[in-house]
């Protein structure tokens, strides 16, 4: 019995499914899988995954890479976690929404518009989260860009001119 | 009749913790309910960007104030994964030792809220008596009651003496008597049930569907959990049973945690009476290579799951963080929704909500510009001699 059977199962799973279309597939460890994807193929391969018993989507992390923003997507069987990565251009960010195939992921979706600045096309309107309500518009905290000292020097001076 | 349309929180809907809830209502009953977050948004993932890795520890132990220990544990596991540390295996033992532990102190902290919650106080008072036993190990395990901060990169902080063994089995010994007194409370008062039973319906393909943690999916009958399914720390090693209960309701989850309770005993025994010898830590480079990790924990209310890049720096180049409560939510809108107004506060406790609690009280003496700290003992003395002054002896009771 070799080492890492179900993961290479799914590798391999995942690899005649997709072909081309997934890249840098990845037994790092014992029950993590990663892998690289395009957004467009991305509700494909969750689709897939669901069927194939990963029906718990644990998270999903966004990212800055200067020139790409992205997310993993952290599908889960319990046992095995498969991530997959997606990347969209910082230019014109965007990602397709997954509340289709994990209702829970709303708020990971969320997060990824109100931190990152990533458009997900599809999610319903709502209340932003997870930031405040008063928190300036077009600023993503989580973009590499986006400095906290430059953040809390506006608050002082938004301050000081209040007062007077 | 016309439906109206509440907001419930954001100042404490049921526990002590900003969350709000808007909820449609036909006459006493919940026809959709709709939850915002992000009231208590601090900004840590950014924060962790700017700290080092040891600075951090200290972050991820204010994530949460009683699953404080998850946090740190699921962080530290994915620097020292990150950083190919051997992590020694008395350390991996005190870890798991801790864990359990706090286990324990939630488990019978949310037992006494709920009780709280279905008006039954006494069971507030009893159970949240008995957590002192527990946060009492804590503490002389760890220093301190709430914020452990037993984790450091590469092992603990402290180790644990033979004497210290002694003292947490006789604690257990006590916790154990009492919480078979709870399982028989639950499964036998009459009150509990009525007011438990067939409120905050969370069917098993629901609960799979929105995704639910730890003992709110173990109580619709769902098998997961990480120490099972994902072992880490010393689980794959010790015997426990995972707990788990069809009835799908509130009533079902106050069954899994007070039986859970009693698995988290079984576990303390066992890693006390295994403790291997050697160092509790091992030294870890502050610079960390370049490498991608993910770990996850079960908490007491479910899956915690952190995701670490580092970037050959002494600073991680991003964390996230995402807390089983979060995962939890999408499934209390479901619980609500059909449900009656007067069931909200309970079926949102149900899940178990984090909050933050702490006991000790420092006085300052403002004429003499002295502090002083009184710890469980003084507060207890002054109180009973309060009493004593309005005419009532304890004492003689």
């Amino acid at each position: 019995m070799s080492e890492f059977e179900k993961e290479k199962e799914l590798k391999k799973l995942l690899e005649d499914k997709f072909g081309a279309d997934i890249t840098a597939v990845d037994v790092r460890r014992a029950r993590r899988v990663w892998l690289e994807a395009a957004p467009g193929k991305l509700i494909e391969i969750l689709e897939f995954l669901k069927t194939a018993g990963y029906d718990h989507l644990s998270t999903i992390t966004g990212f800055d890479e200067g020139e790409n923003l992205g997310a993993f997507y952290h599908a889960t069987d319990t046992h095995i976690i498969a991530t997959i990565k997606v990347k969209t251009p910082l230019a014109s960010p965007r990602l397709p929404t997954v509340t289709g195939i994990f209702p829970s992921a709303i708020s990971y979706e969320r997060e990824l518009e109100d931190l990152l600045g990533i458009e997900v096309a599809g999610l319903p309107p709502g209340r932003r989260y997870p930031l405040s309500d008063d928190f300036p518009k077009g600023q993503y905290p989580l973009r590499k860009s986006w400095k906290t000292a430059d953040f809390q020097a506006a608050v002082k001076a938004a301050k000081t001119t209040e007062a007077k | 009749m016309s439906k109206i349309t509440i907001p419930l929180g954001p100042q404490h809907p049921a526990l002590k913790e900003p969350e709000n809830f808007m909820l449609v209502l036909e006459g006493e009953q919940i026809e959709n309910a709709t939850i915002n977050l992000g009231y208590n948004h601090r900004g840590m993932e950014k924060a962790a960007e700017e700290r080092t890795f040891l600075q951090n520890l200290y972050l991820i132990e204010r994530v949460c104030g009683i699953c404080s220990h998850s946090h740190t544990t699921c962080y530290v596991t994915n620097v020292e994964e990150a950083a190919k540390a051997e992590v020694p295996e008395r350390a991996l033992a005190i870890r798991t030792l801790i864990g359990e532990l706090e286990r324990v102190h939630s488990h019978l902290l949310w037992i006494g809220v709920a009780g709280y919650e279905m008006g039954f106080e006494t069971l507030f008072m009893y159970t949240w008596r008995d957590r002192e036993q527990v946060l009492d190990c804590l503490e002389m395990l760890s220093g301190n009651r709430v914020h452990y901060s037993i984790n450091t990169i590469g092992g603990v902080r402290r180790d644990v003496t033979a004497e210290q063994k002694v003292e947490v089995l006789k604690r257990i010994g006590n916790l154990e008597e009492r919480t078979q007194y709870y399982i028989k409370v639950a499964l036998e008062e009459p009150t509990i049930r009525a007011r438990t039973a067939n409120v905050g319906k969370l069917p098993y393909e629901v609960a799979i569907e929105r995704g639910a943690v730890g003992p709110t999916t173990r109580a619709s009958g769902v098998k997961r959990d990480v120490r099972k399914d994902d072992p880490y720390l010393l689980y794959d090693k010790l015997d426990f049973s995972l707990i788990t209960h069809d009835t799908c309701d509130v009533f079902g989850r106050l069954v899994v945690r007070a039986l859970e309770l009693v698995e988290s005993y079984k576990l303390i025994r066992q890693i006390l009476n295994y403790l291997p010898e050697g160092p509790i830590a091992v030294k870890v480079p502050p610079r960390i290579a370049p490498a991608e990790v993910l770990n996850r924990y079960e908490a007491p209310r479910g899956e915690d799951i952190h995701y670490l890049k580092t970037n050959g720096t002494d600073k991680p180049e991003r964390l996230k963080v995402r807390a089983p409560t979060l995962a939890n939510l999408q499934s209390v809108a479901y619980m609500l929704e059909g449900g009656w107004l007067a069931d909200v506060p309970l079926v949102i406790a149900a899940i178990d909500p984090c909050m933050s609690c702490t006991d000790r009280a420092i006085v300052y003496d403002r004429k003499t510009d002295k502090k002083q700290v009184y710890d469980w003992e003084d507060l207890r003395k002054l109180g009973i001699e309060a009493y004593k002054r309005k005419g009532v002896d304890f004492r003689k009771l």
